[in-house]
């Protein structure tokens, strides 16, 4: 009775131990599994290497977790297997960004208007994006390196206030194959 | 006999694994995030200096988000240690802070908008009512109050998905922070938010 009581102790106590140890597997396994989700579910529905383009952030917007009601987004899903994409926008004088995102969800390369890349504005972004290892042809623009060969491209621009040039910049931009 | 203990208390290795780490993550982006009073900061969001557990939480509630140069995020779930509750008024008051812009918006526990008829979810720095000393006030409440207003109510999810004890948080979102949300961002300014009622 004892030995069988003594047992079943070293059963909990492996599992609780097991257990503890086991959520930061995980924990490293889990920000690829959702990118991985929100990559396959994502680009069905808006392609790949294509920018869609989001002007309105309301309750129905469930894509992406906490959007926000106060930007205008646009969403490309790259895949650099068949060679380097581009990425061309309009940069307008409120709030913007442009960000690439790796697989594991690292925010690896991106440009803004804000702070010392003020000059932006007014101009055209152009920017390359090549995987590691893949040469970039000739190209006037930025050049970023991807960690990974797919991953995702987020346009973000101020929707605060009089947001018109937001929206026409965000409808002047593209993500295509270079 | 053997094989069926062993699949058993895998299986109960995994339930239990995956309930820590729901827990982990999900009662205030971890125990991975800094304070400023109730809220919650999380300096590592997008980073590569990130560690599993922070990589996680990103993933979970805040997938996409950008580096803390860009963006700065401060969440709050809960009030002098009750979390926020659908039944409950809260109030949030506060001036002006170091940024290119800042809003602050509602989310439900899903981690989405919250569905209500008048589509307010959040206010920005510029579309709230201010007095003349450029301090503001927001209530949040499952009823329609006077003055600036976040309609609260349930979330669209599933309720069987529903993990967190708080029903819904608030998010402070600012944009090209100064360099005291960088520095010391556990004592930077941020807005108070008091609870007011419960029903």
């Amino acid at each position: 009775m004892k030995t069988s009581a003594l047992s079943l102790l070293k059963w909990i106590a492996g599992i609780v131990v097991g257990a503890w140890l086991g959520q930061y597997l995980l924990a490293m396994a889990l920000p690829s599994l959702v990118m991985q989700t929100l990559y396959n579910v994502g680009s069905q529905d808006s392609g790949v290497n294509t920018l869609t383009t989001r002007l309105e952030t309301d309750a129905t917007s469930r894509q992406v977790v906490r959007p926000s009601p106060d930007l205008l987004y646009a969403i490309c899903f790259y895949d650099l297997s068949e060679g380097p994409i581009t990425v061309t926008a309009p940069v307008p004088a409120r709030y913007w960004s442009l960000q690439f995102y790796q697989m594991n969800t690292d925010n690896f390369a991106g440009i803004t208007n804000q702070r010392e890349q003020a000059y932006r504005i007014g101009s055209t972004a152009e920017v390359m994006l090549v995987s590691d290892g893949q040469n970039a042809p000739e190209f006037a623009g930025e050049v970023f390196t991807s960690p990974t060969t797919r991953g995702v491209m987020l346009l973000r621009a101020s929707a605060i206030g009089d947001s018109l040039e937001s929206r026409q910049a965000m409808a002047a931009s593209s993500c295509r194959p270079a | 006999m053997k094989l069926l203990r062993w699949l058993i208390a895998a299986l109960l290795t995994l339930t239990l694994a995956v309930a820590f780490l729901l827990r982990s993550v999900g009662a205030n982006l971890g125990a991975t995030s800094l304070q400023n009073g109730d809220w919650a900061i999380n300096m590592s969001v997008g980073s590569a200096d990130a560690n599993a557990l922070q990589r996680a939480s990103v993933a979970l509630g805040g997938l996409l988000g950008s580096t803390r140069e860009n963006s700065v995020y401060y969440r709050i779930a809960s009030v002098d240690g009750e979390p926020l509750r659908l039944n409950c008024d809260y109030r949030i008051e506060g001036g002006d802070y170091d940024a290119n812009w800042w809003s602050i918006t509602a989310y439900g526990w899903d981690n989405y908008l919250i569905p209500n008829p008048q589509k307010r979810y959040s206010y920005n720095n510029e579309n709230l009512a201010r007095d003349s000393d450029g301090s503001w006030v927001i209530s949040v409440s499952a009823q329609e109050k006077s003055g600036d207003w976040i309609p609260i109510g349930p979330s669209g999810g599933p309720p069987w998905r529903k993990f967190t004890d708080n029903d819904f948080d608030l998010l402070l979102r600012l944009y090209t922070p100064g360099v005291a949300y960088l520095e010391t961002p556990a004592s930077a300014p941020v807005p108070t938010v008091t609870l007011e009622a419960c029903r």
